[in-house]
């Protein structure tokens, strides 16, 4: 045992999972409101429901619709899984200033391993109450009868809070894994040939049907439970609470990145755009996070559509449908390129907080463009789109990045994490997108390959959302300038 | 005309008014401390006279510049240690340097020797190449005070500048402070470390409850530069207490 003490001692897990509960919900309500994070629920509510009822009017199965609530779930729960370990640095980097109990075990006589499990399970249950509740809602639209809706909603939400659990328990393992000295290269590798394995076996669609247990019933449900259970303890057995990185040297990279950027033409600061570059370079993951981030997000619109294809015989314009929500990695690029920094530490420094927004702007452009071009012609070339199709997808792609990011800067500044919990900033968000990208996905399955008017009217409507989101992005910088210096 | 002068600053926040008509005026030539309690409204007229944030009532100016206006232009003639931050976790403290010195528009080749000299003065040679991520707090601290000097500002704002340092380190840092206010600078300190207060600065200005309560020259050898045998302790207790006590019941009265 590494150093870890393992006793029992201290207060009861019922007591602690009390105090961690109340943390977490004085977290919320204490850094976005009261009322804004109890409204977030009802805002999951809404929009699972209106998805769902839109989905099934536009001819979406049933079945099609539960297995991207299975998803979502599931990549919600992969997310969820980092929380315990992310450490109270990233955590200040998201939130603020913060001292978590989950830290007291550096200066109480707690156990790291026990505390860590108590605060997991708390997560598992607070998160299944807060959000997988509201999105097995939809399973009310999805009831035949009235009187069965309580017993659709319940099923589903125990259907989804298992696939959820399932992709927390799949993170703590590797990060377990990961504090045992594995490098994380061998850990994607193995991801990857696992991967591959089940393609090539054609053992995939079972290995998924295993992450959505409502298909499979009491003994799917019973199996997911166990197994994930058995991971998530042996995961915390094989956890080091002692596990500390080497210290990392490197070579001075900087002035060489500012010097080589030819960004001052653009007006723009060099030395902000390096920093921002090195930050994301050399924060873990490296470079590679922003597409992984894309990546992710292709395999499962990809697989949805070989879904929806399945089941219906409808497939969209590869083009400007992939192109269109593509776009989307804007929001998860820009969340990267802030993670590593705040407003105020600019502040020491003799720039405004506009020349910091044009600086992340440029960083945007140099990480975004590689970022969403690489997926989209693998998506274009899967599957088999025409040239005009892929033109048009393009410019899609381009001009909705553009205004997608234009829209998270301006509604959230520094601190896109926060559309995750604030309603407010989350409901104008997701109008905002729905705004561009609802008629284009509905032209994308409607019109198939684009005709040369459609095809004209969607280019159009790229450029033209484009430039509102280099209007937008250009008047984040004085807006929260203001903000800022008026607190 | 003062390095620093303010003239009934006022800045609330909602309800909770953090300065208040406070006035004080900083020449060059001094080490000026700014004690107060936590809470006082240290910090929020550090980040005024920096241009941070706006105030609500009254002027300020820095050599000469309007931080309210003119934000930019005081931050280049000033350097900032604020007290709670680390630079920024993946670079190393020469790319950091190299950041701060394209920030500011100085010559790499400068910036490179002071960058040399401040590392050999604080000891932190060793770690030039190091991500701060992976270096202890004392040694961020380090980075951050070179930084805050390493245009070689006319004034200097600092907030705890002893904050994580051992204590070899913190006498060289008291030693250079009152030597870079001694040619001609002002550096101003904000801490409620009086023993510090009392060692290194010519002059303290005691805030309590948002605003000046006393102001005291100081010999800068503990003694009461302007004749007043009363400690630089038992000046702050008193004024500081008197101050609580219009809000708070004082501790005699909570034992009673």
């Amino acid at each position: 045992m590494s150093g870890a003490t393992t006793d029992r001692s201290g207060p009861s897990t019922r007591r602690l999972l009390g105090v961690l509960f109340r943390e977490e919900w004085r977290l919320h309500t204490q850094l976005f409101g009261g009322w804004r994070f109890a409204l977030f629920p009802g805002v999951i509510a809404a929009l699972a429901v209106g998805a769902t009822v839109a989905l099934r009017e536009t001819g979406t199965a049933d079945g099609t619709i539960l297995t991207g609530l299975h998803v979502l779930a599931l990549g919600f729960g992969l997310y969820s899984g980092t929380a315990g370990f992310a450490g109270s640095d990233m955590l200040e980097n998201v939130f603020g200033e913060l001292s978590l109990i989950l830290s007291s075990s550096t200066t109480l006589p707690l156990s790291r391993r026990r505390l860590l499990g108590v605060f997991l399970l708390k997560d598992a249950l607070f998160y299944a109450v807060a959000f997988v509740l509201p999105m097995a809602l939809s399973n009310a639209v999805l009831a035949d009868r009235l009187a069965a809706v309580p017993a659709a909603v319940g099923a589903l939400w125990l259907s989804l809070s298992l696939a959820f659990a399932a992709g927390m328990a799949l993170t703590v393992a590797l990060i377990a894994v990961r504090t045992r000295g594995v490098p994380t290269w061998a850990i994607t590798g193995a991801i990857v040939v696992a991967a591959g394995a089940a393609w090539l076996t054609g053992t995939g669609g079972a290995v998924w049907n295993a992450f959505v247990p409502i298909d499979g019933g009491p003994t799917g449900s019973i199996g997911l439970a166990v197994g994930t259970g058995v991971v998530g303890a042996a995961s915390l057995a094989l956890y080091d609470p002692t596990y500390g990185r080497p210290s990392r040297t490197a070579s001075d990279r900087f002035a060489r990145l500012s010097d080589a950027l030819p960004v001052e033409a653009i007006g723009a600061d060099s030395a902000l755009v390096s920093k921002t570059l090195l930050d994301l370079a050399r924060s873990s993951g490296g470079v590679m996070k922003p597409f992984v981030s894309a990546a992710i997000l292709l395999a499962l619109v990809a697989a949805l559509v070989g879904v929806v294809d399945s089941i219906t015989g409808i497939a969209p314009a590869p083009g400007v449908f992939f192109g269109g929500v593509l776009g989307l990695t804007a929001f998860t690029t820009y969340n990267w390129l802030t993670q590593f920094d705040s407003l105020e530490a600019y502040l020491a420094y003799p720039v405004s907080i506009d020349d910091v927004f044009r600086a992340k702007r440029v960083a945007f452009v140099l990480v975004g463009a590689p970022t969403v071009a690489v997926p989209y012609l693998a998506a274009v070339l899967w599957f088999e789109a025409t040239l005009v199709d892929a033109v048009v997808g393009a410019i899609l792609l381009a001009g909705y990045a553009l205004y997608y990011y234009g829209l998270t800067v301006y509604i959230a500044g520094f601190d896109p994490n926060e559309f995750l919990f604030d309603a407010v900033r989350f409901s104008l968000f997701t109008l905002g997108v729905g705004v561009a990208l609802v008629p284009t996905l509905v032209t994308g399955f409607v019109v198939v390959p684009p005709t040369g008017s459609v095809a004209v009217a969607l280019g159009v409507a790229g450029i033209g959302f484009g430039v509102v989101g280099m209007v937008l992005s250009s008047r984040a910088g004085p807006r929260w300038e203001q903000r800022s210096r008026n607190e | 005309m003062g390095a620093i002068r303010v003239d009934g600053l006022g800045k609330s926040y909602g309800a909770v008014e953090a300065v208040a008509d406070m006035s004080f005026t900083v020449e060059r030539g001094e080490l000026y401390g700014f004690l107060g309690p936590n809470g006082a409204g240290k910090t929020t007229t550090i980040r005024t006279l920096t241009g941070q944030i706006q105030p609500d009532a009254g002027t300020v100016r820095v050599l000469e510049t309007d931080p309210v206006t003119e934000p930019i232009e005081t931050r280049k003639r000033v350097g900032i240690l604020p007290e709670q931050q680390s630079p920024p976790s993946f670079l190393t403290p020469r790319e950091y340097l190299e950041f701060v010195g394209d920030v500011r528009e100085l010559d790499s080749d400068r910036v490179a020797e002071r960058t040399a000299d401040w590392a050999q003065r604080l000891g932190f040679e060793n770690k030039l190449d190091t991500l701060h991520t992976d270096l202890s707090r004392g040694q961020q601290q380090k980075v951050m005070i070179t930084q805050a000097f390493l245009h070689e500002p006319d004034v200097v704002f600092i907030d705890e500048p002893l904050a994580n340092l051992d204590p070899l380190v913190q006498e060289q840092v008291k030693r250079f402070l009152v030597s870079y206010a001694a040619g001609d600078n002002a550096v101003f300190v904000s801490t409620h470390n009086i023993d510090v207060a009392e060692e290194i600065c010519t002059r303290v200005g005691i805030v309590a409850d948002g605003r000046i309560v006393t102001e005291r020259s100081l010999a800068g050898d503990g003694g009461g530069g302007d004749g007043n045998d009363e400690s630089l302790l038992e000046v702050f207790l008193e004024r500081v207490e008197n101050e609580d006590a219009r809000d708070l019941p004082s501790l005699e009265r909570i034992d009673a």
